[in-house]
């Protein structure tokens, strides 16, 4: 008992001190507004619709034969054979295959929108190695005639992320594809926020030409690194204001900064990583990078040499995002397979996702999906065209943290959905009808259904 | 090799030579039991014979029309389809290893000029090379990027094969880039093309009239093949408006134009095919790039073809993945072009562009040929067999190699499997 006397000592004198503020009335609780530029999407109109004796990939690895989908109030609400109508708008999708809306992790749309003009590059802000600050949702032109282009792919859902100049570039944002006059009206609900980041030869390139840090890859790490150390103090800080607070201290809540708020959601697992991330060695560093300070190391986009590491990406849970060809432009991007996607795959508990980067490739990621396919099959692979599909669909919703609302064909999962006029990994397949919570926003055979912009409206 | 006559005995001794045994230093050779697309005006000849002699072929034919011919293999396409192998236009290929490492990109110098000759900077062991015939593409007509001034230089035409002697043609076209104007007006490249034919028209009228004239520069020279042998100009241009003043000076200079890039071509369709110009577009094109771009779509290429403009498919701004042209005219094709058109756009169209002797399975053509596993604008087809000049060729590369490495257990470091 002798060894508790300090302790009851110290409890007293505390308690003494604490006694002052408690007397004094607390301030207001600072809080952040985690979600200053909420939602505002509407569904377009929809009915009950069933989609009848089709080729249906599920997403998920299965290829149903003759099969129905069913959507009512935006959920798909059965999946199966000769299922019944009633009361449902019939679509007789006999030939037709039909896959869950596609969804691209990487896009640019919006950001770096056509026509390239340059008053319209707002995708990238190369003010700074760090711009956790940024948020590339306030860059958003939503006129950008691609966000139609790319719907008529098939593309309901897309990550909209800042260029890779900085070690931080910032925010990216999900979008669901429908035409919209404001970035909140195409804003997914719940969708948790990405932070971009970028390895290798862009930050290192850029800030090293202006003679400051990064100007090499250990300068990258120092810079992420600093960052993180600056992001780890500033959430304590915010966490003992917390608790304090809660215990009834009147006590200052620490300066906002809006660069370190970001950092500290993605301590808190609020805010996903994408990280532009080419080559293998520095993939395997940026794993090591979360755990230094306790966060997952995400999505690693571009990923050219993710088949040299595949075991590690699945062992530490890490998608890799990918092109199916792209090369040679950098060093970085020297050492590409068009197997790629098909060797992190075959890894147990992968998660291949298969990206566009691209306001072309991002209207055919069906069949970007379909070279790699092939590629590999010509090489010893055995892939197929249900499992293919996963790596645009249920894949990609994982890595953006949606898998859980869409990205495959099951029931309760939203009903985005795309009708393709013979099988997707055809050269000649096209979207013929897409659906966005059981709305039809692209129809190829009717005008009423194919949104023109802004932009190119009334243009000769 | 003996000699074989067709013969039971010889097919099978064929069938096992298709996947067994390489032809490559075959003096003459047939491609039997083909389905071959001939891009002719024969079109589509089902089971046929190709007869290959010293690299050229020297017939085709419906087998039971060619009953009997001497060669020294045989090879059973098993009733494959057969295409010419397919020409790519308007890339760097060979000038570039990769894009960003500035030693090893040869396309572009700010000096570049009309007599800026692209052919010299040609590397036949580019990693590229190797894998481009992955996409069955034989031959290319490589473009140089030019520098400040208006013309880019002269493009060269090189076959795959990757070996030291594969530039065929050297300076066989002038690009030349109009249009849009990032710092100023696109009026000074459109004036000084102007001024520079009416200058050469103008010596040229005049030598004709005095002998002693002073030997032309350089410059000069390339500008009188222009206008005297009717050496291709390539013009680089998106707007209608850009293309009807370049459709003018055709007709003012009797230019032997050709289109490249051509957004909005389709505005001007009847005017371009009337005046027999030849149009390069990349098929993917289907965002308003820029104010020049507006009329970008995925139909542009059934529409010119259908309007009988002599339509030339090509991925405009890419040389890594050159390969993937024979995708962009499946696009073409479900969009609305014919299917043989869209095969000729990649091979007869450009081999009569830039006067390049391939480009169509007939007799007296070079023997650049292509044996796929099944439609050759899809996904799923593969090239089985290809020849240049009439000698196989392999379709690995180090890609393959990296591949191979990556996928093969091993107890030691990956960097000890080769």
């Amino acid at each position: 008992m002798t060894k508790m006397m300090p302790s009851l000592v110290m409890i007293a004198v505390t308690a003494t001190l604490m006694g002052c503020t408690q007397a004094e009335a607390q301030d207001p609780k600072v809080t952040i507004n985690k979600n200053p530029y909420p939602s505002t999407y509407q569904v377009l109109p929809r009915q009950k619709t069933i989609l009848k004796n089709a080729t249906v990939l599920t997403g998920v690895g299965e290829k149903l034969l003759n099969a129905d989908v069913v959507m009512l109030d935006g959920k798909i609400i059965a999946v199966g054979q000769n299922l019944a109508e009633d009361g449902a708008s019939v679509v007789d999708a006999t030939g037709k295959w039909l896959t869950p809306g596609i969804i691209d992790v990487h896009s640019h749309l919006g950001v770096y929108p056509s026509p390239h003009a340059e008053s319209h590059e707002d995708g990238n802000e190369m003010t700074n190695p760090n711009t956790a600050e940024v948020w590339s949702e306030h860059s958003v032109w939503p006129q950008d005639p691609g966000f139609n282009r790319a719907r008529e792919g098939g593309i309901t859902t897309l990550q909209i992320l800042p260029g890779s100049a900085n070690l931080i570039g910032g925010r990216g944002v999900t979008l669901k594809n429908v035409p919209s006059e404001t970035m909140q009206g195409m804003k997914f609900p719940q969708a948790p926020y990405g932070l971009k980041m970028a390895c290798g030869e862009n930050p290192k390139g850029l800030y090293g030409s202006r003679n400051q840090l990064p100007m090499t890859r250990m300068g990258n790490m120092a810079g992420y690194r600093q960052a993180f150390i600056e992001a780890t103090e500033y959430k304590r800080a915010w966490d003992k204001y917390e608790a304090d607070y809660n215990a009834g201290k009147n006590v200052q809540a620490p300066k906002r900064d809006l660069m370190l708020d970001t950092l500290k959601g993605v301590l808190e697992g609020e805010i996903l990583i994408h990280n532009h991330c080419y080559k293998a060695e520095e993939m395997a560093m940026m794993i090591d990078l979360g755990k230094e300070f306790n966060y997952h190391s995400g999505t690693f986009h571009h990923a050219i040499e993710a088949y040299k590491i595949a075991d590690k990406l699945a062992e530490n849970g890490n998608c890799a995002a990918m092109w199916p060809d792209w090369w040679g432009f950098k060093m970085e991007a020297y050492d590409m397979v068009l197997e790629n996607v098909a060797i992190v795959d075959s890894v147990k508990n992968s998660c291949a996702v298969v990206h566009s980067d691209s306001s072309v490739t991002i209207q055919r990621l069906n069949q970007e999906s379909a070279k790699i396919m092939h590629s590999a099959n010509a090489n010893g692979f055995d892939y197929k065209e249900e499992h293919a599909i996963s790596w645009i669909t249920s894949n990609a919703a994982k890595s953006l943290g949606i898998a859980d609302k869409t990205g495959s064909l099951e029931v309760g999962k939203n009903a985005d959905v795309v009708m393709w006029n013979q099988n997707p990994f055809s050269v000649y397949a096209k979207a013929e009808q897409v659906f966005i919570d059981g709305a039809k926003v692209f129809d190829a055979n009717d005008e009423r259904y194919q949104a023109q912009s802004d932009f190119l409206l009334g243009q000769q | 090799m003996k000699k074989l006559t067709q013969s039971l005995l010889a097919l099978s001794v064929a069938s096992a030579m298709f996947t067994t045994v390489g032809v490559a230093n075959a003096e003459s050779f047939a491609i039997t039991n083909a389905k071959v697309h001939t891009s002719t005006e024969q079109g589509v000849i089902d089971n046929a014979v190709i007869i290959v002699n010293d690299g050229v072929i020297t017939n085709v034919a419906a087998t039971d029309k060619l009953t009997s011919f001497e060669v020294d293999s045989v090879i059973d396409a098993q009733g494959k389809i057969v295409t010419p192998g397919l020409i790519s236009s308007m890339n760097i290929l060979g000038l570039v290893e990769v894009s960003a490492v500035a030693d090893s990109s040869d396309a572009r110098d700010k000096k570049a000029d009309i007599t800026f000759d692209a052919s010299y900077g040609y590397n036949p062991k580019a990693s590229s090379i190797a894998y481009t015939r992955k996409g069955g593409i034989t031959r290319n007509v490589v473009t140089p990027a030019g520098g400040e001034d208006i013309f880019a230089g002269q493009t060269f035409v090189a076959d795959l094969s990757g070996d030291w002697d594969s530039i065929t043609q050297a300076n066989n076209a002038v690009v030349v880039e109009l249009g849009a104007n990032h710092e100023g007006s696109r009026v000074i490249y459109t004036q000084q093309l102007v001024n520079e034919l009416e200058k050469a028209h103008k010596a040229l009228t005049k030598d004709s009239k005095d002998k002693e004239a002073d030997e032309p520069e350089a410059a000069d020279k390339i500008l009188n093949q222009i206008l005297q042998d009717k050496k291709p100009l390539v013009v680089a241009v998106e707007r209608a408006s850009d293309i009807l003043i370049v459709l003018k000076l055709k007709q003012q200079y009797d230019l032997n134009v050709v289109l490249v890039g051509a957004a909005d071509a389709v505005l001007v369709a009847d005017e371009i095919a009337k005046a027999e110009v030849p149009v390069i577009i990349d098929a993917m094109r289907n965002l308003p790039e820029n104010f020049d771009s507006l009329h970008n779509h995925l139909t542009n290429a059934a529409k010119l073809d259908a309007a009988g403009v002599k339509v030339i498919l090509s991925s405009l701004g890419d040389s890594h993945n050159v390969y993937s042209l024979r995708y962009s005219a499946g696009t073409a094709v479900a969009n609305g072009m014919d299917y043989n058109a869209a095969l000729e756009a990649m091979t007869v169209n450009v081999a009569e562009t830039f006067n390049i002797n391939s480009g169509q399975i007939a007799k007296g053509k070079v023997a650049d040929i292509v044996i796929w596993s099944g439609d050759p604008f899809e996904y799923s087809s593969q090239v089985l067999t290809m020849f240049i000049n009439g000698e196989q060729q392999s379709t690995e590369s180090r890609h393959d190699k990296l591949r191979q490495r990556y996928t093969t257990p091993s107890d030691l470091p990956r960097a000890y499997t080769k």
